[in-house]
């Protein structure tokens, strides 16, 4: 293999695939990033057996070829080379890179060895704008249940409708929704869901967010595959591939109440202030508590610690229906109303022991549902 | 050989020809599937796995399977959990241990198919005298549901533990009897879908749908009263299971008779098989339940505070827990011991005085409600059947919970004379001590009279 290419294509395409790259200690192939040159392209792959991305770059190919290389090496070499142009050159298993006068030479493992990175229908697909899908995707991406006792929510759910995608997590405690609206049909056939992995998302939102080119999803029974275009030519500049996780999501929309006790409207600034204040007496179950007063028209945000003392607040806000007097964990509320992007937010109760809704006033796509804690 | 020797006879031989990395990689979690006119299917855990075996490893598994079996021509290679055990294992209700005050989406417990929740079982179900009836109707469902009792209804006051039975016999027959279709809705989804269903033109669909379910539990049935058409198509799904010989298992807080609202053919149908009524737990019960929650809990309280709360908390199963949670977050709270003054003064509030407080308000309002009927058509001269009936109901708890004078009762229902007061509380006495459906059905709204 022979290639010459530009120095910031390398960096930014190593940049993104080795991200997955970890120690594996098992399957040491896996820490290295397959570099293949095949016609005008030299092709970038790295995966750890549940995710792979593949990234494109244009360059001059000489003579085509594979190999691996440890990717992480490879990549912090990259990062010291201040010349334009590179040229790639295997001899005998060793990836020889030249810039001007300077060659460095890395002993590389051969691409028979490299897992053969799995191929995905072209069935079933739908195109997403990479910010609105990124964004949603991390207005999620936190609740995911951290546990494998019960794999199918540790991930995101996406369930694909004609003319939207409803992303979905939770964690038991909390849940939060974001529908994606497109304002026009998007699928062909019925609804279709899935379960995508935390991790895989992430990927996503780190390598897309600052694109904003649309994404192509793929998916199949068990694989999903997202890819972004080069804007030069038509050929995808990057691939990510993930296994999807097996089992059936809970009917979340069930536990997303329909009607409430008492529906209270906050300024979201300053709501999130009060309860961070509030949040330092809270001690160790991070408890806090919210009273409401209609007659002097707002709440009452409440915590205290024996060791440390206590914090009692008041802030004016408009509330309508039952008074009500409610525990939460404070970090619970803190995740939700930082995904927020509104002015106000509505603060929904159905009494002290059942699910409390928050949600952006102006933006009906995203909800936020918590437990409260048991008086 | 069967599937599974035959494969760890592959994997025998295969970790001599490629290195531990690699095998451990690869073959981790892999099996057979089956084996059919010179096929194998093996089952592999991800796509990784499959493009590897596909590509790297086929000739060589086929030659040893073709080694072991002639037969054999051709390997097939397929992703996914077909026979994970770990799926089988059913998240245990105990083990998750997360901070108890912490509140749970419970509808994530519960199995989308049956809508049961596994918290609900016979093993933390508690009998007593009080509810050894509903106890052994259900025990006999479980064995054979369909053939005895059937339909089988259970009622009882709030907090009682109906629900508990209920989902306690699904969730027992999914375990002896896993191929039976189970269903448990509460009466709200049951209307709801039915709503759905005529809405989206579906109702043939979703009825069909019910009518291959083996066992049909529907909870809190009293909340069908004055929905006809969900009632209607009730009906129908409830003659096409009966007539098939499927169980089905209703609950509701009081007898089919008292249910307003209700049409009579249904109520008939719901007399036709077992009624069972759940009563109130005796102290010794009492002591039992509190025993054993305490224990589930991990909270050590003496006897002498089981004892109390056993002795002032009477009514309400789920009261008695809601004791223990106070308890149980106090001890945590400040670290100490609980005595019995810090529990006197902790369950202040849930345990009423013996001297309760209701007012006339609140107990015709109690009534009117429990009959499904106007206030004001209570309080009027009407002489019709359904209405008297309560008004008698409604002087009788006057006089007996308030000790309101006759004359002072009778000026209440427009200007009635004391001795309508009089002949109305002497009936309802008698019928109380005459028939228990009767008696059950005042003891029932005075329960509601004070939960109020």
């Amino acid at each position: 293999m022979k290639v010459i290419l530009l120095k910031d294509n390398f960096k930014k395409g190593l940049s993104i695939v080795e991200k997955i790259v970890g120690k594996n200690l098992n399957l040491p192939i896996l820490n290295n990033v397959l570099i293949a040159a095949e016609k005008n392209f030299l092709g970038l792959s790295t995966t750890d057996l549940e995710i792979a991305i593949r990234y494109w770059i244009l360059v001059k190919t000489e003579e085509e070829g594979k190999i691996t290389i440890p990717a992480k090496l490879l990549s912090s070499l990259v990062n010291f080379i201040s010349d334009e142009k590179i040229t790639l050159e295997i001899k005998n298993q060793i990836l020889q890179i030249q810039h001007k006068e300077n060659i460095n030479q890395i002993n590389g493992l051969s691409s028979e060895e490299f897992p053969i990175i799995p191929k995905i229908e072209r069935k079933n697909s739908i195109e997403v704008n990479s910010i609105p899908f990124c964004q949603g995707l991390a207005q999620v991406i936190d609740f995911c249940a951290q546990t494998q006792i019960r794999p199918e929510i540790s991930g995101i759910y996406f369930n694909i409708q004609k003319d939207k995608i409803s992303l979905a997590a939770t964690d038991s405690f909390r849940l939060a929704e974001k529908i994606i609206l497109f304002g026009k049909q998007i699928i062909e056939n019925q609804e279709s869901s899935f379960i995508l992995p935390q991790k895989a998302a992430r990927e996503l939102i780190n390598i897309f967010s600052a694109g904003d080119q649309k994404i192509k999803i793929f998916f199949s029974n068990n694989q999903v595959m997202f890819e972004y275009p080069l804007t030069e030519v038509d050929h995808p500049q990057v691939q990510v591939i993930s296994r999807l996780i097996d089992g059936q999501y809970p009917n979340y929309i069930e536990i997303i109440p329909t009607k409430y006790e008492t529906e209270i409207v906050v300024q979201k600034e300053e709501f999130l202030n009060q309860i961070k204040a509030a949040s330092l007496f809270s001690g160790k179950t991070n408890e806090i508590q919210i009273k409401t007063n209609i007659k002097k028209e707002g709440i009452e945000i409440l915590s205290q610690n024996t060791d440390i003392g206590e914090n009692k607040s008041f802030m004016p806000c408009k509330i309508e229906g039952k008074e009500a007097v409610i525990s939460f964990n404070y970090r619970f509320l803190i995740d939700g109303l930082i995904n927020m992007k509104s002015q106000e937010i509505n603060l929904l109760l159905s009494g002290e022991e059942g699910p409390a809704v928050l949600k952006p006033i102006g933006d009906a796509t995203y909800t936020y549902v918590v437990m409260p804690i048991k008086k | 050989m069967n599937e599974e020797e035959i494969w760890q006879s592959v994997l025998a031989q295969i970790q001599f020809h490629i290195s531990p990395a690699n095998f451990a990689t690869w073959f981790k979690n892999t099996s057979v599937l089956s084996r059919k006119d010179g096929l194998v299917l093996i089952s592999v855990p991800n796509n990784f796995s499959k493009e590897w075996m596909e590509n790297k490893y086929n000739k060589l598994i086929l030659e040893i399977i073709k080694s072991l079996d002639q037969g054999v021509r051709e390997i097939k290679y397929i992703t996914g959990s077909h026979n994970q055990k770990t799926k089988e294992m059913a998240p245990s209700p105990i083990a998750v241990l997360v901070e108890p005050e912490q509140l749970e989406f419970q509808e994530l417990q519960v199995d989308k198919d049956t809508n049961l929740n596994p918290r609900y079982g016979f093993d933390n179900f508690i009998v007593g005298p009080f509810n050894e009836l509903p106890f052994a109707a259900a025990m006999a469902i479980t064995k054979s549901p369909g053939s005895v009792y059937n339909p089988l209804f259970v009622y009882g006051g709030v907090g009682l533990g109906k629900t508990h039975l209920l989902q306690a016999i699904g969730n027992q027959i999914i375990k002896d009897l896993p191929d039976k279709r189970i269903k448990y809705l509460s009466s709200e989804k049951l209307t709801s879908s039915i709503v759905n269903a005529i809405k989206n033109r579906a109702i043939d669909s979703l009825k069909n749908l019910y009518k291959t379910i083996d066992v049909l539990i529907v909870d809190d049935i009293q909340f069908l009263a004055g929905k006809e058409k969900t009632q209607e198509e009730f009906f129908h799904i409830f003659n096409a299971l009966y007539e098939k010989n499927k169980q089905i298992i209703l609950s509701s807080d009081r007898p089919p008779k008292a249910i307003p609202a209700l049409e009579e053919r249904l109520k008939s149908r719901f007399e036709g098989g077992m009624i069972a009524d759940i009563s109130f737990p005796d102290y010794e019960t009492r002591l039992a339940i509190l025993k054993t929650k305490a224990q589930e809990k991990g909270i050590s309280v003496s006897d002498e505070i089981i004892e109390y709360i056993a002795v002032n908390i009477q009514r309400n199963v789920r009261e008695l827990e809601g004791a223990l949670n106070r308890l149980s977050a106090h001890q945590k709270m400040t670290g100490k011991t609980i005595n019995l003054a810090i529990t006197q003064a902790l369950l202040k509030n849930i345990i009423k005085n013996p001297t309760k407080i209701t007012s006339f308000k609140k107990i015709i309002k109690t009534v009117a409600e429990f009959y499904d009927l106007k206030e004001e058509e209570i309080l009027c001269d009407s002489r019709k059947k359904e209405i008297v009936k309560p008004r008698q109901i409604a002087m009788f708890l006057l006089r007996t919970e308030l000790k309101n004078s006759f004359p002072f009762i009778g000026r209440k229902f427009r200007g009635k004379d004391h001795t309508t007061a009089i002949y109305s509380c002497n009936k309802v006495s008698i019928e109380v001590e005459k028939n228990e459906n009767f008696a059950g059905e005042i003891e029932l709204i005075k329960q509601r009279i004070y939960n109020i």
